[in-house]
């Protein structure tokens, strides 16, 4: 039995042949490599984004962390930051003594990494209670300051005559970088 | 010479058979190229995305080690201000100790309070007094304690108290602070 096949269908078989394998090449040898890759990437992405998540998470809580330290001890870190001014020491102190007098400020060696400078100072006052005053509003003052040994108490009269070191602690410039700075997120 | 009363039918290549063929042929294939460009745009996206998270984790990290050296610095101010304040109110303890610690009936003229020791000036009735009323406080608080005694103008004595604490106790003492 012959079979008649036109040719226009012969054609049609053949063009309709060759797209077939073309769909059937592109899509098992381009388009299946390249959507496994893309699930790849999504799952690597995915990954990606939970491990920043988590270096986010992270980066919160310390920042909140910071955020609380710096509020709590905003006068520690104001007070490291305050350049120490005799003067201006001596005027905000007088009014525990009935005269106050701070010498010219030296450096010392440094404690903790912190700038150590030494003032002598000498005062008088009518009463012990006003040195216990002073103590009580250094640790409130603008600097952070310890008194230090030797002290030397004094009756002058009606009046205790006092000398004494005091200790000044302030930020390395050369070493420490301000707890203060901003922070960005 | 015509042949036919009808007019010839015009030949075309595109018969209704070649263009349902290409039709479907055409939509697979835009669907094939559509998938395929989606494929590489999401591919060029993915590979932003990732450059731009690498970035931004470095930026990160950058920024924590940045803030824990802050919070570190923080803490070593916090711990030597609260050490310093603690050094005050305890000095100022020890300053109203010694002044409660000195009886009415002996008069301090000076008083000098060094790291390890205390040396005290002042006028009293008698030994005795002196003896049990200050040496007997002072003895229990330092381990070592001369006294020095030398006539006053109205019959008093004037004395010279220096006490000294131990080295050892010293250490202690600032291991403790």
């Amino acid at each position: 039995m012959k079979i008649k096949i036109s040719r226009h269908y012969l054609y049609i078989s053949l063009i309709a042949l060759f797209l077939l394998l073309f769909v059937l090449v592109f899509a098992f040898g381009v388009l299946i490599p390249k959507g496994k890759e893309y699930r790849e990437s999504r799952l690597m992405l995915h990954k990606e984004n939970i491990e920043l998540q988590k270096y986010q998470d992270f980066n919160d809580r310390v920042l909140e962390k910071l955020k609380n330290l710096q509020s709590n001890n905003r006068h520690i870190i104001t007070a490291f930051d305050t350049p120490f001014y005799p003067q201006r020491f001596e005027k905000k102190h007088k009014v525990f003594f009935s005269s106050l007098k701070v010498s010219k400020i030296s450096r010392i060696k440094d404690e903790q990494g912190f700038a150590t400078y030494e003032v002598n100072t000498t005062s008088q006052m009518s009463s012990p209670k006003n040195f216990y005053d002073f103590l009580d509003a250094l640790n409130k003052s603008d600097w952070i300051i310890g008194v230090n040994f030797p002290i030397d108490f004094k009756r002058d009269g009606e009046m205790i005559k006092s000398s004494f070191t005091m200790k000044v602690y302030a930020n390395n410039k050369d070493k420490n970088s301000t707890a203060s700075g901003s922070v960005t997120k | 010479m015509k042949y036919s009363y009808i007019k010839p039918r015009k030949k075309t290549a595109f018969t209704p058979e070649v263009q349902i063929v290409f039709t479907f042929f055409a939509i697979t294939l835009a669907m094939l190229f559509l998938t395929y460009a989606f494929l590489l745009y999401k591919a060029y996206t993915f590979e932003n995305e990732k450059k731009e998270i690498i970035e931004h984790r470095k930026e990160l990290k950058a920024n924590i080690a940045r803030m824990e050296s802050q919070i570190n610095f923080i803490e070593k101010q916090k711990a030597l201000a609260e050490k310093v304040f603690t050094q005050n109110m305890v000095l100022k303890d020890s300053i109203a100790n010694l002044f409660d610690l000195v009886p009415q009936r002996i008069t301090l003229s000076e008083a000098k309070l060094l790291k390890n020791g205390l040396i005290l000036y002042g006028i009293t009735p008698n030994k005795d007094v002196y003896n049990f009323m200050l040496q007997a406080p002072l003895r229990s608080i330092f381990h070592k304690t001369y006294s020095s005694f030398y006539p006053a103008k109205n019959g008093w004595l004037m004395f010279v108290s220096t006490n000294y604490m131990d080295e050892s106790q010293l250490e202690e003492l600032d291991s403790e602070d």
